[in-house]
């Protein structure tokens, strides 16, 4: 009779290339940010790595980006593995570009899953978690419809999951006319709470698998 | 939900068999309960029927769906009657397409029963009808499906397709599942392997398809070597769910091994 022993040890294993999952947080950093709010967000960003390189799975797959919206848009930190991530410390300026924020997050993930496929390299559907307390201001609208646009186009194509987390402060009905997804809304809870809730999700998105048409809901917050 | 028949007596040819379905990390530390499911029965006349199938991860309920499909399409074959001839392609094809509509239908009627969405049962599910002249195999979904030869080689009769993304797969209550299933009417084979997805990325070279030899070699000597179905299955179980396995792969992980013995192998 065999004995297993003699299956773990004889048994040979593939390696495979981690599928890549790439995941953007879309930060709003304008002016009302300033004090508390964004010395909780930057606080956050180190928890929302801790707690991602503390799962097992998500430390091999996930890779962020970070990309902030004041009156400048600027990529903070292009996509990089989440275990090689070190988290920015941001600053608050101006106005909420968000419209621009957004027009540059569906870019970065376009060449970023352009680049995935010329190295031959697995990938889930990328997310994007636009993070706000406020609304679009002082921005052309024509920015702002080209924004919801081309979201709109990109969500229908199944191109992105894309989630707006309304902290305090946030304009939830305003959102709603921005975004395709109803928007999280986590006004009135701690940054601590939202960033739980964050890597939380990126955590259940890394090791899920989707029905293919189905539509794929946030879990309410507090559900997991 | 499975069904262990043991080996079969009283025909030339005879399947050892050892399948098993075991509870991934991730779904222990989530304390899920395991959403894959696997099916088996022997026929006389040297058939093996066999079916694998994967509830999606994502959904609630999935773990009914994919204990009913399993044995829906197993029960499908096994009570069709006379099977089509070796030769016959459309005909095999014909056959395993309605084991699978049943499946279908099966999960439908749950649904409605159960009064939820069809997409809670959401399920994989991989077929195959082993005979003495052939081999036939149908899929829907990721895992895969692969045999061996006495002389080691081994080959990939159905693969892990997906779209632009990893993470989508088609399932049984997809809207065009039967129409993109993977078919073949293939060469008898010594031994078969069907899967689910939690085992793939270490038994296959994702990026072509292929078998990995050193990973099936061993297990078909030893599901070979071992006359007692209960005792394989308890082994196999120890392995998929040993920290060199499970620390690899964080999926629920089903594994149905066959080898087909003859003459005074019995």
């Amino acid at each position: 009779m065999a004995e297993t022993g003699r299956l773990e040890d004889a048994v040979e294993f593939f390696s495979n290339p981690e599928p890549r999952c790439p995941c953007v947080l879309l930060l709003d950093v304008s002016d009302s940010m300033r004090g508390q709010p964004l010395a909780e967000l930057n606080a956050g960003l180190h928890t929302f790595r801790e707690q991602l390189v503390r799962d097992p799975v998500a430390s091999k797959r996930v890779d962020v980006a970070v990309i902030t919206f004041g009156t400048v848009v600027q990529v903070v930190q292009n996509f990089i593995p989440i275990t090689r991530f070190v988290p920015p410390t941001l600053t608050t300026q101006g106005y909420t570009h968000m419209g621009a924020g957004i027009l540059l997050a569906l870019q970065q993930l376009q060449s970023y899953k352009k680049a995935l496929r010329e190295l031959e390299m697995d990938y889930f559907r990328p997310h994007v978690f636009m993070i706000t307390d406020g609304e679009p201001r002082d921005e052309p609208e024509h920015v702002l419809e080209r924004a919801r646009k081309q979201l709109e186009a990109e969500e229908r194509s199944k191109g992105v999951l894309f989630f707006a987390i309304a902290v305090e402060g946030a304009d939830l009905e305003r959102l709603r006319k921005l975004v395709v997804r109803d928007p999280i809304d986590l006004k009135g809870r701690s940054f601590q709470e939202m960033i739980d809730y964050l890597s939380k999700s990126v955590s259940a998105l890394s090791q899920s698998r989707f029905v293919e048409d189905a539509q794929q809901p946030m879990p309410p917050p507090g559900t997991i | 939900m499975k069904r262990d028949m043991g080996t079969q007596s009283g025909s030339a040819t005879v399947w050892r068999v050892a399948a098993t379905s075991v509870r991934g990390a991730g779904h222990v530390r989530a304390d899920q309960v395991c959403q894959d499911a696997h099916a088996f029965t022997l026929l006389s006349n040297g058939v093996l029927v066999a079916a694998v199938a994967d509830g999606a991860g994502s959904v609630a309920m999935s773990e009914i769906g994919s204990a009913l499909a399993a044995e829906t399409a197993v029960t499908a074959i096994a009570t069709a009657g006379t099977l089509p001839s070796v030769t016959d392609r459309e005909g095999w094809k014909a056959l395993l397409t309605d084991a699978l509509r049943l499946a279908q239908i099966r999960l439908e009627t749950e649904a409605e029963q159960r009064a939820v969405d069809l997409n809670a049962l959401a399920t994989t599910l991989l077929l195959a009808v082993a005979i003495p002249e052939a081999t036939a195999v149908m899929q829907v979904g990721d895992g895969a499906i692969v045999v061996g030869d006495a002389d080691g080689s081994t080959r990939a009769l159905t693969f892990p397709l997906h779209g632009e993304y990893a993470n989508t797969t088609v399932f049984l209550t997809s809207p065009d599942a039967l129409e993109t299933a993977q078919f073949g009417l293939h060469p008898p084979a010594t031994y078969l392997a069907l899967f689910s997805d939690g085992l793939q990325r270490i038994a296959l070279d994702m990026a072509t398809g292929t078998p990995f030899a050193p990973f099936f070699s061993p297990l078909f000597r030893f599901v070979a070597g071992e006359p007692e179905v209960a005792a394989a299955q308890t082994q196999l179980t120890s392995f998929l769910s040993s920290p060199r396995v499970q620390e690899r792969s964080d999926d629920d992980i089903t594994l149905v091994l066959a080898a087909r013995l003859s003459g005074q192998e019995v």
